[in-house]
């Protein structure tokens, strides 16, 4: 049993050798890594090997050289890098593995051996991830060597980007397979994968969206609550007092003055309310499509949420306080240049490290186990 | 002589293959292979002769299928560690190796690393390519791939070897070896069950053969069986004579009657005996014959009169049947 696994395993190594994207993709990750070794940040600015670029906001006041290359390596080596680019190649590289297996003179080969069907389907499938387990690998321990090197810090759970992109990848490469083995055909597998994936980007985004609207709105519907608590509590205290100069102490004590007296005393109370009611209105429906797309991306592959659990286990909150501070900052300075209420980048962060890990990694796999499963049903029964 | 189911690499029994859309590829194949024996399968294109190795070797699924393979029933996926199978149009990854590949295909067949080593050096000396077997095949020409697959055929040393079209874009002097090879496995004991085109490859290693049409098994049976059935004295006068008038002489005398074929009397035994009236009266009458002998057909001639249709005459149209449908 384990000698047929070893051979598909080393067959798809040699398959993966023998693809320039392959070695063109490793050479790149290597390029990149250099990059982030290049990189470092000092008290006037981000230096790149000996020369300095002055950025007065992003120095290392904001934060120390530690975070700086856990940030780099989390958000352009992982998030960009990984997650965009050698995604992109890893899935032009292997979307031809269940094509080429089923092409007519291959596939007998292999159906002629005493292997059942399912085992076969799903050790090719595994042995499809091998592409992106050694890309992400490689470029994990150079990257681990740079941030010990350069940042100072040798940090085991840097790996955790292994399992996590592997995680990541498997939910696209699914989709990829299915369609491969359907269509047999690499190119429609390409292209309608990239097409799914791009779904899941605009749901994606349109959540973040939704989320940091609602956090906005959220912000400035307590905000103006507690502003118009505050002056009916003033307006109230003003009117007895007025009432204690023209009727005396004892018609004061017992005076409570009505709304419509308070808001007769101070009117921006009742454009206050008005507004906010609006603001509650439109928060509630925000909150309610925000529900939905929670929902909808229940069934769906968590691409994002599952990369941005390496940030989650990588950097700890109070590292990036100061960054996370600025950036809110010059998010109100937007708000108050433009009105209107804007997005809540720290209601994004909040809310999105909010959701658990079960939901984000239980519910992808849960829908790449249903595409499999699909997947390997036309495998195992179809006639080749 | 009966024989019981160890006897047997191949009985099978009522196989039958409907694909979608109502084409029926066999149409209850009815067909038993000796142990021990090279047996050839015949047919046009579309016959489904590929369609019944790929049943065997579980590529397709019968929609209807009895009978054993190696005693076991067909299907049955550890009778397939003991079958080597040489596929039609195969295509072997061109990033691998011969020994690569002989190496894979030996581990996928449950083969332990150590006792393919030495079995890889044997096959390659077989089919002549020890010297390109460190050499990628995506640099290798058909036939010498056609060596290589054959080799990946026997790694597993099959009990059965199912080849499929094995002569393939092989030139003579590998085609010759491929024969000798398919000899040296029947010597050893094995069964080899040949699908070919090239009828007359077939004629020269097998001794039993089955001609498929129209997904049924049209004709079966050794080849002297169906040979010497088909077997019989031919004479040919000289120029000069009346052939019309032979003929009526000698189809007073001879039973079974007789045949002008190419200005040949044909006659449809081959029994010395018989044919002495013959000649006799041919003699009397004033005859003179230049050539007796007797005329064996040959494959080719079998396959021809097989897939004619008795009552036209006509050659009957190829490919597989149509289901058809009630109503």
């Amino acid at each position: 049993m384990l000698t047929q696994t070893w051979a598909m395993l080393v067959d798809a190594y040699r398959e993966l050798c023998a693809r320039k994207l392959f070695w063109i993709t490793l050479g790149l990750s290597g390029l990149v890594v250099a990059i982030f070794a290049m990189l470092g940040l000092n008290e006037k600015g981000i230096a790149v090997l000996w020369w300095t670029i002055p950025v007065d906001e992003f120095n290392s006041t904001l934060m120390n050289k530690t975070t700086f290359y856990k940030l780099v390596f989390q958000g352009l080596g992982v998030g960009i890098w990984l997650t965009w680019v050698a995604a992109i190649l890893a899935l032009i590289s292997t979307a031809g593995f269940f094509p080429s297996l089923m092409e007519s003179g291959a596939i007998e080969v292999h159906l002629s051996k005493p292997i059942g069907r399912w085992r076969m389907f799903l050790t090719r499938y595994f042995t499809g991830l091998l592409f992106v387990a050694l890309q992400v690998g490689v470029f994990t321990l150079m990257s681990f060597v740079v941030l010990g090197a350069r940042g100072g810090l040798w940090e085991p759970r840097v790996f955790l980007a292994i399992p996590i992109v592997i995680t990541f990848f498997s939910y696209i490469y699914c989709v990829s397979v299915l369609i491969g083995v359907m269509t047999r055909s690499a190119i429609a597998a390409i292209l309608l994968t990239i097409l799914f994936w791009f779904m899941l980007y605009i749901l994606n985004t349109t959540d973040t969206v939704l989320l940091g609207f609602s956090g906005g709105r959220e912000r400035v519907v307590e905000a103006r609550a507690a502003r118009i608590e505050r002056m009916e509590r003033n307006t109230r205290l003003q009117l007895i007092e007025a009432k204690k100069v023209e009727a005396g102490e004892e018609a004061a004590v017992e005076y409570s003055p009505t709304d419509e007296e308070i808001v007769a005393a101070m009117p921006v109370i009742a454009r206050e309310r008005a507004s906010q009611e609006s603001d509650q209105s439109a928060l509630k429906s925000l909150q309610f499509w925000s529900g939905m797309m929670f929902k909808v991306k229940t069934v769906l592959p968590k691409t994002a949420e599952t990369t941005q659990l390496l940030d989650r286990w990588l950097v700890k909150p109070e590292e990036t306080a100061k960054l996370q501070s600025k950036a809110e900052a010059d998010q109100q300075e937007r708000q108050e240049e433009h009105g209107g209420p804007a997005m809540s980048q720290e209601a994004i962060v909040a809310k999105l490290r909010d959701r658990p890990v079960w939901w984000i990694v239980g519910t992808s796999l849960g829908f790449e186990a249903v595409l499999m499963a699909l997947a390997g049903f036309v495998f195992v029964r179809r006639d080749y | 002589m009966s024989q019981g189911d160890g006897d047997w690499a191949l009985d099978l029994s009522h196989v039958a293959k409907t694909y979608r859309g109502g084409v029926q590829a066999l149409r209850g194949i009815e067909m038993r292979v000796k142990r021990g024996e090279v047996f050839g399968l015949l047919g046009p294109n579309g016959a489904g002769k590929s369609t019944l190795i790929k049943i065997l070797m579980t590529v397709i699924r019968p929609s209807r299928c009895q009978g054993t393979m190696l005693g076991r029933r067909v299907g049955d996926q550890g009778t397939l560690a003991r079958v080597g199978y040489l596929p039609e149009h195969h295509r072997f990854p061109d990033y691998l190796t011969a020994r690569q590949l002989l190496h894979y295909v030996g581990a996928m067949g449950k083969i332990e690393r150590k006792d393919r080593v030495g079995r890889i050096g044997e096959l390659l000396e077989m089919v002549d390519m020890t010297d390109w077997a460190d050499k990628k095949l995506g640099s290798f020409s058909k036939g010498m791939r056609q060596r290589v697959g054959l080799a990946q055929a026997l790694i597993n040393n099959p009990d059965l070897v199912l080849l499929d079209e094995p002569t393939d874009g092989v030139d003579p002097v590998g085609r010759r070896d491929i024969r000798n090879i398919v000899t040296r496995l029947k010597n050893e004991g094995k069964t080899v069950f040949l699908n070919s085109h090239l009828l007359s490859e077939l004629e020269m290693v097998c001794e039993r053969v089955a001609i498929l049409l129209r997904g049924e098994v049209r004709l079966q049976g050794t080849m002297s069986e169906l040979i010497d059935r088909r077997a019989g004295y031919r004479i040919r006068l000289v120029p000069e004579d009346d052939m019309a008038a032979a003929r009526a002489t000698v189809g007073t005398v001879v039973q079974g009657g007789v045949e002008l074929v190419n200005r040949e009397l044909v006659l449809k035994t081959a029994d010395a005996r018989e044919v002495q009236p013959a000649i006799d009266a041919l003699r009397r009458q004033g005859f003179t014959i230049s050539h007796c002998w007797v005329h064996k057909p040959t494959l080719e001639d079998l396959f021809l009169e097989a897939v004619v249709d008795p009552e036209t005459g006509e050659p009957m149209h190829v490919g597989a049947a149509r289901k058809v449908r009630a109503g």
